[in-house]
């Protein structure tokens, strides 16, 4: 290299030149030889200095100097690799933890939709903020009066996920698929990469015979072949052609479909009855979000006045897209960095400490290094570059455990989660910016204090003085200790409370058996079957032929699966009372259940019977109801006999014929609620989740089942197949990652927050070496000096507890939503976590106060 | 020596460097002691800040440096400075602007009374 032999030159120049000034200068004054080389020497000055300050003005010095630091650096960390090793691990853990974290949240809630101008998009839903309803689906009639009246809108679509049968492409499948309004996808911004999308005619009954794939679908069924778009295919058992094909990964935030349909929407009088649809806008150019919001709600106004009977004190919100895809996952994942942004600050913390002993061993290098002429400053760049290497390295390593914790962290979730946008999740350039900011900014945190303490060195003091190292600081060291201590604590409550919340929520008795059963989806083709006459007749011989299956023990179908947050809701009114009217009415949940389905999920009968083949099809409607629907609406009479007038579409009035036990339907953690169950014999809906108790392994009959129901209808596509086991299961997927995740974290923390601990008491204890041995000397007992330590290490900890104590009493009631009948404030969790904590710290410190204890006065005092 | 001794002003001992060199080519030990006499020793030039200055100076191309025999007894070699055109030219404008820097000082210092 040839700026290193230039770099040789002038330093053996700069060498002859002072040594010539020294000579000029001893000549001037006239002395011998030797006394005038000390006098010159002292008139210069310290040569090193000077040659420093020379060199300095030489420019390159900077980067020569750094590169000289790293090597220094790499030297002294490699001579103490206990150290090195703990420390770079501990960040390495923080920063990975943080890292992937940060990989999850920047998928989900930062990285904007994959659509043109995102921003602009929003979600439309109606809300009825009296009853605490907002994101509600929409009413077909109130979306058109929406879409006509609303000027703050590019455009809007209607949208409606549904399961959509194919066949003549294959064996017959039951799809995800997605009813939209044509304009949908140029609302979206996005075009088919074959193909057209779908013509603003194409959303009029009898133009809507066409298809367009998802890329995924247009692959694996098709072949990719370019020759599709044309096709004819069997879709719900109408003939329709394909016209496009969707670039790959396009997709909603919330649900992913693999096949589109026009959706025909007219004003007709069914129209103005039902909520079912979701709906998504495009906002005009510079109007801001707020207006439209407004311009929405003044038309949902007009509306309520119009038709009081469905829509009185219903309004209509439009919510950002992004904003609404993830408004249920936002918190916990904020509460999960918060948390994991803890551990990082503990490992800094840590890393500190160990720097400050480690410093206070170095104390006598350090002055040494000032004597001859090391500035404060190039001793503070010393000190830093090691830390940065620290840090740098444990960045390398961070990225690693992030890109392994992210994969588990998937792992942990079920592929039927509601969890959004989680296919996306990956490392990009911005999270590799965080890992690297993170890296700097902690580097800064836990090395900053450490080297200006060690670089404000006085030489004189300290290499004079054997003393000296009598004196180090360590309240500061202690001080951070405590924050470790109070750092952890408040993780550990976080990971308690959830803990107990989660074992309370797996403990919630659902009032229903998840053993051997079987479920899946069907969707009925309205082609083969029209009218409700026909599905009724399917549905009752597509259940007689599961129930003579063997090991088929009882069959049965309810419109929406337990534990799937899906239920329905509509009014009714007692026969005593005036008809019911949907804006006045009470209001009860409403399930539509088939004969067989209490049986088959063991809801025991409490009153009256159950459906039979007496409420076979065009006999008068009955219903049943639950045990809250009795207590809410029926307490003062006996249920059964009553009639109720329903809204709903079945004649009315409707006699309730039994009352069974309450079980939990939208969700583990919610109460039971009052609910009615109309017969899907009588009143049957065009799909249905088929619940199937089995003797045995209920996948095992599967393969029995599914050929008893093609027997029926060899076209019948089944979806969501699974077990009623797993629907549980998955439903406390997301508060079970919480907990797993913060109890790794909670762990993690205090298990870093011991090593800090048990560093500062032992080195207090080999610092004090010589006073134990003066105490123990002067007859000081062996279990007095281990006493002393030991309150070392429980005052520390009592210290770090109680600020750690305030510290989660005023965190922990950021998660109050996340958690299930356990208050922020639970004083079991509070008091466990505590102990725990006092617990093991004090355990971490008996160690260093059995050594302090085996103390030999004579060796440690031979040693001074 | 000691307390009359006046440390100098950021910026000047480069000034009196380049003036020192107008009078011809000198090395390290002579200007120092050339600053030192002509102001009886109220200047001294600290070592640590004179050659990190000339290195500064010769980097800048204001001055240029030469090994050559002293002039008074050829047996040693100096490192010996002279002025280049352009140190020459910054001498100018150090001047003029210092000249306006102490007759501003001395305005506030010493205001003339008005009549």
């Amino acid at each position: 290299m040839r700026w290193r032999r230039r770099r040789k030159e002038r330093e053996a120049d700069l060498e002859r030149e002072l040594r010539t000034h020294l000579e000029a200068e001893a000549e001037e004054q006239g002395l011998p030889d030797e006394e005038a080389a000390y006098a010159a020497r002292r008139a210069l000055g310290n040569a090193g200095v000077v040659k420093e300050q020379v060199r300095e003005s030489w420019g390159w010095t900077r980067f020569e100097q750094f590169i000289r630091d790293l090597r220094y650096s790499l030297r002294t960390l490699r001579r103490s690799p206990g150290f090195t090793l703990t420390a770079v691990l501990s960040l390495a853990l923080g920063i990975g933890a943080n890292t992937a974290i940060f990989t999850v949240v920047n998928a989900v809630l930062l990285r904007p939709l994959p659509f043109p101008q995102p921003h602009r998009l929003v979600q439309l839903w109606e809300a009825k903020p009296s009853k605490g309803y907002s994101d509600n689906v929409i009413n077909p009639l109130n979306f058109l009066d929406w879409r006509d009246r609303a000027h703050s809108f590019a455009g809007m679509a209607a949208v409606l996920p549904i399961i959509t049968n194919v066949t003549g492409a294959g064996e017959p499948v039951a799809l995800r698929g997605m009813q939209v309004s044509p304009n949908y996808f140029s609302i979206l911004g996005v075009r088919p990469v074959i193909g057209r999308a779908f013509l603003p005619e194409e959303g009029t009954p009898g133009k809507d015979r066409v298809t367009i794939l998802s890329f995924g679908l247009w692959r694996s069924r098709f072949g990719g072949d370019t020759g599709v778009i044309g096709r004819k295919l069997m879709v719900n058992g109408e003939p329709s052609i394909v016209v496009g094909v969707m670039p790959r990964g396009f997709t909603m935030p919330k649900y992913r479909a693999e096949i589109w349909n026009p959706m025909t929407l007219v004003r007709s009088e069914g129209a103005g009855r039902g909520r079912y649809l979701q709906a998504i806008a495009r906002l005009k150019d510079g109007i801001p979000l707020e207006q439209a919001q407004q311009d929405l709600q003044r038309v949902a106004h007009q509306l309520a006045a119009e038709r009081p009977d469905f829509d009185a004190g219903w309004t209509a919100e439009a919510v950002p897209m992004l904003a609404d895809a993830t408004a249920k996952v936002r918190l916990p994942l904020l509460v999960l960095l918060a948390a994991v942004a803890l551990v990082l600050m503990i490992a800094c913390a840590n890393v500190a400490n160990l720097l400050l002993m480690r410093a206070a061993g170095r104390r006598q290098e350090m002055a040494v290094r000032a004597a001859l002429g090391a500035g404060r400053r190039r001793l503070l760049q010393q000190l830093l570059s090691e830390t940065f290497i620290l840090a740098g390295a444990a960045c390398l390593i961070g990225l690693a455990i992030a890109y392994g914790g992210v994969k588990g962290l998937l792992a942990l979730i079920p592929d039927q989660s509601h969890l959004p946008r989680l296919d996306v999740v990956a490392m990009d350039a911005r999270v590799f910016l965080f890992a690297a900011a993170l890296s700097i900014a902690s580097a800064l945190l836990f090395g900053l204090i450490p080297s200006l303490q060690v670089s404000q060195i006085r030489p004189q003091q300290t290499l004079s003085s054997a003393s000296a190292r009598l004196t180090a600081r360590s309240s500061f060291r202690r001080a951070l200790v405590v924050l470790e201590i109070a750092l952890a604590l408040v993780l550990l409550a976080g990971a308690g409370l959830m803990l107990r919340s989660f074992q309370k929520l797996i403990s919630v008795d659902p009032g229903f058996s998840i053993e051997r059963v079987l479920t899946f989806t069907l969707f009925t083709s309205p082609a083969r079957y029209q009218n409700d006459q026909k599905r009724a007749g399917y549905f009752a011989n597509l259940l007689r032929e599961i129930r003579s299956v063997p090991g088929v023990q009882e069959a049965g179908s309810v419109h929406f699966l337990p534990l799937m947050n899906s239920i329905s809701g509509s009014c009714f009114s007692r026969s005593d009372e005036p008809p019911p009217v949907p804006s006045k009415a009470r209001d009860s949940q409403f399930l539509v259940v088939s004969p067989g389905y209490f049986e088959a999920l063991k809801i025991p009968l409490l009153a009256g019977r159950m459906f039979d083949t007496r409420d076979s099809f065009g006999k008068p409607n009955v219903v049943m109801v639950n045990r809250q629907f009795v207590k809410k609406f029926l307490s003062d009479r006996n249920p059964v006999g009553q009639k109720l007038n329903v809204c709903w579409t079945v004649q009315n009035p409707v006699e309730i014929v039994g009352v069974v036990a309450d079980a939990r339907q939208t969700e583990l953690g919610t109460a039971p609620k009052p609910t009615i169950f109309i017969d899907n014999l009588q009143a049957p809906m065009y799909f249905a989740e088929i619940v199937v108790r089995t003797a045995g392994d209920p996948e095992g009959t599967l393969g029995a089942v599914e050929r008893a129901i093609h027997r029926v209808d060899p076209d019948q596509a089944l979806t969501h197949i699974g077990t009623l086991a797993q629907v549980f299961s998955d439903s406390v997927a997301q508060p079970r990652m919480q907990l797993v995740l913060l109890l790794v974290f909670g762990g993690l923390a205090g298990l870093l927050a011991i090593v800090g601990v048990y560093g500062v008491v032992s080195y207090s204890v080999a610092q004090r070496a010589r006073e134990i041995g003066i105490r123990m000397a002067l007859g000081a007992q062996v279990s007095e000096v281990g006493f002393t330590v030991l309150r070392e290490g429980l005052l520390l900890a009592i210290a770090g507890a109680a600020l750690g104590l305030a510290g989660a009493l005023a965190l922990t009631r950021l998660m109050r939503t996340l958690l299930f009948e356990i208050p922020p404030t639970d004083t079991l969790t509070l008091a466990s976590v505590t102990g725990l904590l006092l617990f093991v710290v004090v355990l971490a410190t008996t160690m260093p106060a059995y050594r302090a204890a085996q103390t030999d006065p004579i060796s440690t005092l031979r040693y001074e | 020596m000691g307390t009359d001794r006046i440390e100098l002003l950021q910026g000047t001992l480069d000034m009196l460097i380049l003036r020192t060199l107008i009078l011809g080519p000198a090395h390290g030990h002579q200007i120092a002691k050339h600053i030192q006499r002509t102001t009886d020793d109220l200047l001294q030039v600290e070592h640590g800040s004179l050659y990190p200055a000339l290195h500064r100076l010769e980097r800048k191309k204001w001055i240029a440096a030469k090994w050559e025999l002293a002039s008074r007894d050829l047996k040693r070699e100096y490192k010996y400075y002279r002025l280049t055109s352009a140190g020459r030219k910054q001498l100018t404008r150090e001047e003029s602007k210092w000249k306006q820097m102490t007759s501003a000082i001395a305005r506030v210092m010493w205001p003339i009374e008005e009549e």
